[in-house]
């Protein structure tokens, strides 16, 4: 199995892509696309594995540099990651690449080329077309549907993995089909949520053709560096008065601004999280009843909430009951973080469970947020949770 | 919603255009059309418009130098370049908040990514509604891809434009591209500015904003204004 490297993706294709496959990144236009290959033959060649690129609207240097952009040194890969470049020719460029596509425009040399890259790749490679309808629109539609077929074949032979960034354009219905459909053993879905304009981007399988589909989509943010992150555009943070709800999300943001008066949040907390492949924006409500109508506006269209409590302050835990319906947001995944493990009286996560008469699958994380102890646990299980709610 | 060119007569005569335009500039070369682009995404950003505008031929430090060196009050987290140019000449520069970078005329699924970006940026976080796309030019991207590739490519963003009630601007060389292209291309615009003349003087008009085309008018640009005779 070779891993796509995009986080949760991996899970969705049970494991990765076997050898000898392909796969085709399918993006409706405006949406970005070409990360995903490019983070699938980083993932690769960081690995210990080998990966081609194959570039045809992009000088070679240019796409080291966009490697670096995202904090991928292509320098580090050495001879496992080689280019074919089919875009120097186009603009009648000297290239120092190893393979150099000739004539980009007439498919038959890009073919030459990609079947001399396969064969001379030292082992089972990744194979990832920067462009694949940039190829189709060079070289005709039917011409490269063809081609693709006969690029699968050969990579079957090998064992590489080949995957194909692609932009739908208005192609022809049968050219969308084919790509979409049967051309490939496994097609994501890269959409763009649209109001007016694009402003959010989504992915999610569409076919696979090796195992069961799990039909779910996931939201994801661009990050440079950093590249694809699964995406969680608000997690509330709510709790009693004092309870650390602040510190909490400036212990576990990379980035946080809060609104406060002395020291206490009047309006609100934002933070921005990235950790581990995940991304997400958390919102920290005012914990004094007199803000509660603030708290009720910052919950809408939340993902999920941590409810923050302070693990020695039991008077507390009726108000944070009442804190959470407030929110209104029930059926969304709560996490209790039970701060202030590190003071004298701090209850345990099992004993405050029993205190707020919890289910047991509403879990209880121990937290020191002062020192950034158990945040990012908390994080990972909040994350867990909500891929799980949006699953169902 | 309506938008401007900038133009007082001309603007008078059309009555303002609806959002959701799309209009072609054509016109031949050494005209002005890159000044008069630029003044039309300047009198958009005066009144708190945003603009966008895809360079294909002067690389995105250039064409804001155009908007800087001219000394504009205008506001500068309002200007979205996608710069087509720089990195085909060896540069790799990245991406900056007023300037994103695509790979080349060649990359329209990058300069469609960067254009929905800067769309994303005015509308979601700077709740600008009115925004103004100029592409400078359709001339040179048609110089890498096919007609029908750039069609496609149009079709999707001039239909963006509609949608975001937006305006949009295509330049295209007169005299530098067959009948079928022109007559191709205008299926996807509602407008014209259309500019012809020689080394003497050069004239302009705007069809089909209005019931009847307006008269041709001789022009002078001086700084931002655009100065009609006739």
């Amino acid at each position: 199995m070779m891993k796509t490297g995009i986080p949760t993706l991996d899970d969705h294709l049970h494991g990765g892509v076997p050898q000898g496959k392909s796969l085709v990144y399918y993006a409706h236009p405006g949406v970005e696309c070409n990360v995903f290959g490019m983070q699938t033959v980083h993932r690769a060649v960081s690995e210990g594995g080998h990966g081609i690129y194959v570039t045809s609207s992009t000088d070679p240097r240019m796409i080291r540099d966009q490697f670096k952009e995202f904090g991928w040194d292509a320098a580090e890969y050495g001879d496992r990651f080689v280019i074919v470049d089919g875009f120097s020719g186009l603009i009648g460029a000297d290239s120092p690449e190893q393979y150099v596509v000739s004539n980009p425009d007439d498919i038959e040399s890009l073919t030459q080329s990609i079947k001399q890259a396969m064969e001379g790749a030292y082992e089972p490679s990744v194979i990832v077309f920067e462009s694949l309808s940039t190829i189709m629109d060079l070289c005709g539609e039917d011409e490269t549907l063809d081609a693709i077929k006969e690029w699968n074949k050969y990579a079957m032979l090998y064992d590489h993995v080949v995957v194909y960034n692609f932009t739908a354009w208005p192609y022809s219905e049968d050219t969308l089909a084919h790509v979409k459909g049967d051309i490939c053993n496994s097609v994501i879905l890269i959409g763009g949520i649209t109001e007016k304009v694009i402003f959010g981007q989504y992915f999610g399988v569409k076919k696979i053709d090796w195992d069961e589909i799990t039909k779910k989509c996931v939201l994801f943010k661009v990050l440079k560096p950093g590249g694809i992150r699964v995406y969680l555009p608000k997690i509330l943070v709510t709790g009693p008065f004092d309870a650390g709800k602040s510190t909490f999300v400036h212990a576990l943001s990379t980035r946080a601004v809060s609104v406060d008066r002395l020291g206490t949040t009047v309006a609100l907390d934002h933070g921005h999280v990235d950790h581990r492949g995940f991304a997400a924006d958390i919102f920290g409500t005012p914990g004094q009843q007199r803000f509660d109508p603030i708290v009720k506006l910052l919950s809408g269209e939340a993902m999920g909430i941590f409810l923050i409590l302070d693990s020695a302050n039991t008077d507390d835990f009726v108000r944070a009951r009442q804190m959470l319906d407030i929110t209104e947001t029930v059926g969304l995944p709560v996490v209790v973080v039970a701060n202030k493990q590190d003071i004298a009286g701090a209850l345990t996560p099992e004993e405050i469970r029993k205190e707020l008469k919890m289910t047991n699958d509403i879990p209880v994380m121990p937290a020191v947020a002062s020192s950034r102890e158990g945040v990012f646990e908390a994080f990972d299980v909040m994350v867990e949770r909500v891929l799980e709610a949006n699953s169902r | 919603m309506t938008y401007n060119l900038g133009i007082s007569r001309i603007d008078d005569l059309i009555g303002g255009i609806k959002g959701g335009t799309n209009i072609m500039m054509i016109g031949p070369p050494m005209s002005g059309k890159d000044d008069i682009t630029n003044i039309i995404a300047y009198h958009g950003l005066i009144n708190k418009n945003a603009a966008v505008i895809v360079s294909t031929r002067e690389p995105g430090n250039n064409v804001l130098d155009w908007f800087e060196s001219r000394d504009l009050s205008i506001p500068p987290d309002h200007i979205g370049i996608v710069d087509c140019v720089t990195r085909t000449l060896g540069f790799g520069a990245p991406d900056t908040e007023n300037i994103k970078m695509a790979s080349s005329p060649v990359d329209l699924t990058g300069i469609g990514v960067k254009i929905s970006q800067f769309f994303e940026r005015f509308w979601m976080e700077m709740q600008v509604k009115e925004t103004r796309l100029c592409i400078n030019s359709l001339s040179t991207i048609l110089m890498y891809s096919n007609l029908q590739t750039v069609f496609r490519f149009l079709h999707v963003f001039t239909g963006r434009i509609k949608a975001a009630n937006a305006l949009g601007v295509y330049v295209i060389e007169d005299g530098m591209h067959d009948d079928k292209t022109i007559v191709t291309l205008k299926q996807l615009f509602d407008g014209m500015i259309e500019i012809k003349g020689d080394d003497d003087g050069y004239q302009m008009r705007v069809a089909g904003l209005s019931p009847k085309p307006t008269p041709w008018f001789e022009y002078e640009i001086d700084g931002v204004n655009i100065i009609l005779r006739g």
